[in-house]
């Protein structure tokens, strides 16, 4: 039976059995579809039922004297006077708008205080929400008078608050008219007393604040959707022991986590689209767009699916951290002491993400959770997104997935875990209790890249150069980090999960034929490279910009000593990226993945780390060969010898310019990339298919190498 | 002929405060068309040898083999032909019996139409008809003891292991259950049977191995145990034989 029928049968029959839990049911269908109306409904009448009461409750008004009473009043009556005249004129002309009219003060009484500290202590002890005091200017020209209104307000009391605004706008109403009085008096237009006219026209549409908010809603209940499965298909099983039973059935535990993780990830998108679903119907039926929007537009259904789709790789992504993270729990209790962290892990980078001053560039793109956020928030707000950074967030987020899923696998068959023999973290980081291992398990070497991946993101977009800057920081920070992070990290793992360095980094002597091979490798590819980018510009245009940042890198190189050049361009990058890349992660890819699989998917990774699509195709490709000549050399060397020489020669290039001149290949100005003269592509082409025959058979002992390789997996796993 | 064979099987479980040898160089044979009983006390050791003999548990030290397939090279293969059970083997609470045949018939790579058809057979040869289509969680014991020996029995394998097989089972489903052995045995299959009701063993066993703290002290079908005790009773030739070992043991320290 193939991998993806065990898979299909694995995957039905746990469907099933998760929707046949009424808990989950109700989790998923019911909570929403009743629960959202209901809250939805509620809260926002409640909040304009409160607004509305705050207007229709009398407002309470101190004073200091009994003048400042009367003048109040006198203000106040007067203008409710002009307001229901001008009331009178509209309404004869049309029904108006009674929302928008200005409403006269009526339910207040006012109080006179003894002094300006009482006054001030009534207020603070909210028995008054105001209070008033008015001062008489100077007559002005014999007949005008200035008047000073002062208003003591606790703005943390809304109603204090409320008092003060609505009490505005009587003096300001008050001010108006009295201008145009005195501006008709003196025979002059009424329209000088307003020199400016402002008018707001909002422009946010009512998707720019469901664009704030929507994105973190729907990651939390993506979430919510795939804690309860989590849970329930993996500690849920072993406690009811039925995982014991699963175990002596000829599945291997991949195919068992794989199914199970594709389970958690439908019911979590479900999930996700029923509430949804809900929230939109909820808003849309409700009426609730005025409230939440302040305008009469719809909610757009076409961008909730927009954003549903995106929301894919993140339920992929959650769905992954909660089987591997219960995949550790025994009991359902345990699992969900596990999961609260997690949570919290979560919605930090996510709640920055909501942060409306956050951009979707630099670290975020490959921020976990954090650049989903975003993500979905720039598709709603409809901004200019381009397809290399939806790529870069999609490509990272699947790689943490997988990451994810790998660990959930090794842990989830693990004895220990199984059959609770000993606490089950205890027994992972408790390092007498791990037995030496001949090879690092997938797990392992795809959460230590998985891990590496943002991090080196982050070093090389801390170090990018500012306009004009040249790169030689870049690249001395390279080869002192490059060795840290590629070699150092992995090592110390291996140490520590006593792990054999030699299979791991494939330290091995290679036989001659490989050494050879690497050698003429080293030597031709860069003509396969170059004839590569040839073939790539013909479909995708470079941008200046990138073509620029190639020449900054030229001339910094240029302007180093010719050996700090190789060794920081050559050197480095072959030692260490060999290591991680064809060492540590093939070597733990190849102990559970067929060989093909397991040279693209380290060759994908490879191309991935550079960063830039531009030299995805080459970095993939050679990523293959080298993958592919240590598989076959069982050493790590020939590989790091052929990609020496390519970068070297890709520096003498620079360095030399007489050297490419004496191939006799055009400078490279103008036009970088056309194809090669045959002279030079011809013996090139010819040279690397001869080091590729080159390469040795695989010979009887690597094969049973790599079978008890497999083996070792399976019966720890 | 030998169809398990188990070599010197010993596990050592890491603790806290150092290790624990819960199995040690534990040796037997099992043929086929015999009951083999593994029998001791609790914490005898009698379940992590049969885990390690079905490949859940990776021995700490010497092999086994079930119809010529190594436990520690081919696991996948040793599953295909082992049917396990055990008492507290869990069923999927929210599928129907027929349902969970059928899943654990395609689990052993069958397709769609012949893993319904093996799951309609079961059903009908152990008589479970009556509750076929019921949701697992609403059996009683004893059915779901006899959903968990069809579901061992999906794949008709020719080796049988049974750990505890009618742990808290009342006397009728326990008739059921034994006289299903009874007719495994007699069709020509290897039986493990795991229990610690030696008068059930008595009446079950072919042959039989006494499990003391991790070793195996005695083997051999039952008149050679007999003899070579002077006792008739298998618990009494039990307990005289662990007071043996014991003694032993006090001597050898």
């Amino acid at each position: 039976m193939r991998f993806h029928h065990r898979i299909r049968t694995i995957y039905v029959k746990e469907l099933i059995d998760i929707l046949r839990d009424r808990r989950t049911l109700l989790a998923m269908i019911v909570v929403p579809i009743v629960m959202y109306p209901l809250l939805m409904l509620g809260s926002i009448q409640a909040v304009s039922y409160q607004v509305q009461s705050l207007d229709d409750e009398p407002i309470r008004f101190g004073v200091l004297t009994e003048d400042d009473g009367k003048h109040l009043h006198a203000l106040i009556l007067r203008d409710a006077e002009t307001l229901s005249r001008v009331a009178k004129r509209q309404g004869a002309e049309s029904a108006g708008d009674e929302d928008d009219a200005p409403k006269p003060l009526e339910d207040y009484e006012v109080r006179a205080m003894a002094s300006r500290a009482a006054l001030e202590d009534a207020i603070r002890e909210r028995q008054l929400h105001l209070g008033i005091l008015i001062e008489k200017g100077p007559l002005i020209g014999g007949r005008y008078r200035r008047i000073h209104v002062e208003f003591l307000v606790d703005s943390d009391n809304v109603r204090s608050f409320n008092a003060m605004t609505r009490l505005q706008d009587v003096v300001a109403r008050t001010r108006d008219r009295l201008l145009e009085n005195r501006l008709a008096q003196v025979r002059l237009p009424r329209a000088l007393a307003k020199p400016y006219i402002m008018d707001v026209s909002d422009l946010a549409t009512p998707t720019s604040m469901l664009g704030q908010i929507l994105p973190l809603i729907l990651i939390l209940l993506t979430i919510t959707g795939a804690i309860y499965p989590a849970i329930d298909l993996t500690a849920g099983e072993r406690e009811r022991g039925t995982l014991e039973t699963l175990m002596v059935c000829p599945v291997p535990v991949i195919d068992l986590i794989v199914g199970k993780f594709l389970v958690v990830t439908s019911v979590a998108i479900m999930g996700a689209a029923l509430n949804l679903t809900v929230v939109s119907a909820t808003i849309y039926f409700g009426g609730f767009n005025r409230v939440l929007a302040g305008t009469e537009e719809t909610v757009p259904l076409g961008k909730m699916a927009l954003i549903l789709l995106a929301l894919i790789p993140f339920a992929v992504l959650m769905s992954a951290v909660m089987i591997a993270v219960c995949s550790y729990a025994r009991t359902f209790k345990e699992a969900q002491n596990y999961v609260t962290p997690v949570i919290l892990a979560v919605l930090i980078p996510g709640g920055f993400a909501a942060l409306p001053t956050t951009q979707l560039e630099g670290v975020m793109l490959v921020m976990p959770v954090g650049n989903m956020v975003l993500l979905a928030r720039d598709l709603l707000l409809g901004a200019d997104i381009s397809w290399w950074q939806v790529s870069l967030v999609l490509i990272s987020t699947s790689l943490y997935a997988g990451a994810a899923v790998a660990v959930a696998a090794s842990v989830f068959g693990r004895e220990s875990v199984v059959f609770a023999d000993s606490a089950s973290l205890k027994t992972i980081f408790s390092r007498r209790l791990i037995k030496p291992a001949a090879w690092p398990p997938i797990s392992m070497s795809s959460l230590v890249v998985a891990l590496l991946f943002p991090t080196w993101f982050f070093v090389q977009a801390s170090l990018s150069p500012g306009p004009g800057e040249g790169v030689q920081r870049l690249l001395r920070m390279t080869g002192v980090l490059m060795p840290l992070l590629f070699v150092a990290c992995p090592t110390i793992v291996l140490l520590y999960w006593r792990t054999d360095i030699v299979n791991a980094f494939a330290l091995r002597r290679p036989g001659v034929r490989s050494l050879a091979a690497g050698v003429l490798i080293g030597l031709s590819s860069w003509v396969v490279a170059r004839e590569l980018n040839v073939l790539q510009s013909s479909i995708i245009v470079i941008p200046a910009e990138i073509l620029q940042s190639f020449e900054t890198m030229a001339a910094s190189i240029v302007a180093m000593p010719w050996w700090m050049a190789l060794l920081l361009v050559a050197v480095v990058p072959a030692v260490c990226e060999e290591l991680l890349f064809r060492g540590f992660f093939l070597s733990g890819l190849m102990k559970s993945a067929r060989p093909v699989t397991a040279i693209l998917v380290s060759a994908t990774v490879f191309a991935v780390f550079h960063f830039l699509l531009f030299k995805f195709l080459v970095t993939a490709v050679l990523g293959v060969v080298f993958a592919y000549l240590c598989w076959r050399s069982r050493s790590i060397l020939p590989g790091m010898v052929a990609h020496l020489l390519h970068n070297a020669i890709g520096a003498l290039m620079v360095i030399e310019p007489s050297f490419p001149q004496t191939l006799g290949i055009e400078s490279s100005d103008g036009d970088t990339w056309a194809h090669l003269p045959a002279h030079v592509l011809l013996p090139g082409v010819a040279v690397f298919v001869l080091a590729l025959i080159l390469i040795p058979r695989p010979v009887r002992s690597a094969d049973e190498d790599l079978s008890s390789a497999s083996f070792d997996i399976r019966s720890t796993a | 002929m030998d169809m398990v064979i188990a070599e010197n099987l010993v596990k050592v479980f890491p603790t806290p405060d150092g290790e624990k040898c819960a199995v040690d160089s534990v040796s037997f044979v099992v043929r086929r068309g015999e009951i083999y009983g593994l029998l001791g006390p609790n914490g005898a050791g009698k379940t992590t040898t049969l885990r390690m003999l079905s490949g859940l548990m990776t021995p700490t030290g010497g092999t086994a083999t079930l119809a010529g397939y190594s436990v520690s090279k081919q696991p996948q293969e040793v599953k295909r032909v082992l049917g396990f059970l055990t008492a507290n083997t869990g069923l999927y609470q929210r599928l129907t019996p027929r349902e969970l045949l059928i899943y654990f018939c395609e689990l052993h790579q069958m397709e769609r139409p012949k893993a319904e058809a093996r799951a309609d057979y079961l059903i009908d040869w152990l008589g479970m008809g009556d509750f076929a289509k019921l949701r697992c969680g609403a059996l009683s014991t004893g059915q779901k003891q006899q959903v968990n020996i069809a579901r061992a029995l999906v794949a008709d394998p020719p080796i049988l292991v049974m750990d505890e097989p009618t742990l808290g089972l009342d006397v009728l489903s326990n008739r059921v259950i034994l006289d299903f052995i009874r007719r495994e045995r007699d069709e020509g299959k290897a039986i493990i049977l795991s229990t610690h009701y030696l008068d059930e063993a008595e009446t079950m066993c072919d042959r039989v191995g006494l499990l003391h703290e991790g070793r195996l002290v005695a083997e051999g079908d039952l008149d050679t145990l007999r003899e070579q005790t002077g006792e008739q009773r298998l618990s009494v030739i039990f307990l005289k034989l662990i007071g043996a070992s014991e003694s032993a043991g006090a001597v050898g320290s």
